[in-house]
């Protein structure tokens, strides 16, 4: 038990570690220009004017390491700072495009788990016969298709030829859950590639499981195949699965950029995506700040959870 | 004896990169610009949405998705091998902490977003995006590099070689980098993969390229608005993009397999 706190302690100091590189980064990355950042974020209009206003907006005059303080301090309490576009707080940004988002991400993973555990069992208890080939070659091709092409593929044919669904979600606002034909063609996008992934690392789980003497020793008993299966033999299966999940995280969050760009869907990648076009810095910030901690904070809680079902298994930290 | 999966792999996998290859040398002079969005009048795919005839920006457009993958997939291993080779060669706890503990907080940042942040204040060309992905490849690879290194390293033979006295140079370029290869050959193929993905993808979004730039990838993202009457413009190079990282993911694993296997 001293093991596993002690673990534990580790990966949480390793989160807060990635938490704060997150942070740093982010302004690091969108500070660090080359010359004056004003005229360079002024791009294409570059009057006195213009300039002036983006070095008062951003307290450029100041020295950087202030001005890195007082953004960080004032993250926890939800303060993103103002746009340079508008001039509004950059958290009601972040407040608008909450919900498609969410909405999005959150049916995704709800079907994730069982589409992708299905097919891993369907293809481990076949293996070998044409429903397992057909189930690897398939996860395995589509692996590492881009959403954007799969997805504009998937337009073309469930929108245009057949006409069974909307192309996109122009003129269904931020309220997705009241047109559910819109949100079909996008989630089915979303799911590709975790999907594979997920039922990949199940099938080999489960092969390996239903290979291993402990599963012959229950047979032996008479424990019905069912159990043996799905008691015994799935759990085990599972914990290297859950371990990847975190990675699918990243791929979620890059999806839904994506998605959110191919579909029109008014949520926090499209937002991100109209704010690099503009070059409003403080809004690239507050959404870079959210996506990346969003993605330590899912990352942590798989690799705990991972850690509580199979305790022996090893994991970096 | 092929797998039938290598075969498979390497059918799908042909056509659109002999097209990437060698569409520029097949695609001639630009005809004069028609109409955007039309079908037939001389072009055999139609045109596209400033009017110029897309079966030319398709063989156009395979070289640049292709040559900036290659060119970061190389780049990313051009700095994580040594990195990997000197934290899984070294006696000292420390250099290993310092090399590798900044790459394990690194990826915790999704890629996608690294990418666009710096494209939020930059213009990166070509040369920069590819500079981009192989950077945020680099801690994975490094981590690949150093965990195939440290089991070579721990190999009897390493102890014999420092025993008698070679240089550390002979030891970890002539013997653990060349025994290395094989492990890093096989990731290679599934990074390049990932890599394709990510730079079709950065393209799509706007990153490292220009908007009426000669790209598949491209070419989907400015032919959309016209896809209810002109769909092939957007048809092929999307079907191009997915049997490219599709039959590339295809043949990398057969030959992972085949090496597993041997």
């Amino acid at each position: 038990m001293s093991g596993l706190r002690s673990w534990a302690a580790r990966r949480l100091l390793l989160g807060a570690a990635q938490t704060a590189a997150v942070v740093l980064l982010v302004f690091a990355l969108t500070e660090a220009l080359p010359g004056d950042a004003a005229v360079a974020l002024a791009g294409d209009q570059p009057d006195p004017e213009r300039i002036a206003a983006i070095r008062q907006a951003m307290d450029l005059d100041r020295p950087a390491h202030e001005r890195l303080l007082e953004w960080a301090a004032g993250l926890p309490r939800g303060d993103f700072g103002t746009s340079l576009a508008s001039g509004r707080p950059v958290s009601t940004y972040i407040a608008d495009g909450f919900g498609p988002t969410l909405l999005l991400a959150s049916l995704t993973v709800a079907l994730l788990v069982p589409v992708g555990v299905g097919l891993g069992v369907l293809a481990a208890r076949r293996e070998g016969r044409l429903a397992d080939r057909l189930v690897s070659s398939v996860t395995l091709g589509a692996y590492a298709v881009p959403e954007f092409a799969f997805g504009v593929l998937l337009i073309t044919v469930f929108a245009l030829r057949l006409g069974w669904l909307p192309p996109t979600a122009v003129g269904y606002g931020t309220d997705l859950l009241a047109h559910p034909a819109a949100l079909v063609l996008p989630v089915v996008v979303l799911l590709t590639r975790p999907v594979c992934s997920l039922a990949r690392l199940v099938r080999a789980g489960m092969i390996d499981a239903l290979a291993s003497p402990y599963v012959a020793q229950a047979r032996r008993y008479g424990v019905p195949g069912a159990r043996v299966r799905y008691g015994h033999a799935l759990p085990n299966a599972i914990t290297p699965a859950a371990q990847q999940l975190a990675r699918t995280v990243d791929w979620l969050l890059c999806g839904v950029i994506v998605v959110e760009a191919l579909f029109v869907i008014p949520g926090l990648g499209t937002v991100l995506m109209n704010a690099v076009a503009e070059r409003d810095v403080p809004v690239v910030q507050g959404l870079a700040v959210v996506f990346g901690v969003t993605t330590v904070v899912l990352n942590l809680g798989a690799d705990l959870v991972a850690r509580r079902f199979a305790p022996r298994a090893e994991m970096a930290a | 004896m092929l797998k039938p999966r290598f075969v498979l792999g390497a059918v799908i996998v042909g056509l659109p990169l002999a097209l990437a290859l060698l569409g520029p040398v097949l695609a001639g002079e630009p005809g004069p610009r028609a109409a955007s969005f039309t079908l037939g009048g001389g072009h055999w795919l139609g045109t596209d949405f400033v009017g110029r005839d897309v079966w030319r920006q398709v063989l156009l457009g395979g070289r640049s998705v292709v040559l900036v993958a290659l060119a970061a997939t190389a780049l990313a291993y051009l700095v994580a091998l040594p990195l990997g080779l000197i934290s899984a060669l070294t006696h000292r706890g420390w250099l290993e902490e310092l090399l590798m503990r900044p790459l394990d907080v690194l990826l915790a940042v999704p890629s996608l977003l690294m990418i666009l942040l710096v494209a939020a204040v930059l213009t990166p060309g070509a040369a920069g995006l590819a500079l981009l992905v192989a950077l945020v490849n680099i801690p994975d690879a490094a981590r690949v590099v150093r965990a195939a290194a440290a089991e070579v390293a721990s190999r009897p033979v390493v102890e014999a070689l420092r025993l008698q006295g070679e240089s550390w140079w002979r030891t970890a370029v002539g013997y653990v980098g060349r025994s290395v290869g094989r492990t890093l050959a096989a990731d290679a193929g599934v990074r390049l993969t990932g890599v394709l993905y990510l730079v079709a993808t950065a393209a799509f979004l706007g990153v490292g390229v220009e908007p009426d730039a000669a790209d598949w990838a491209v070419m989907v993202d400015r032919n959309r608005t016209g896809l209810f009457v002109q769909p092939w413009a957007v048809v092929v190079p999307a079907l191009l993009i997915v049997a490219l990282t599709m039959g590339g993911n295809l043949l990398a694993d057969a030959a992972l397999q085949k090496r597993r296997r041997t």
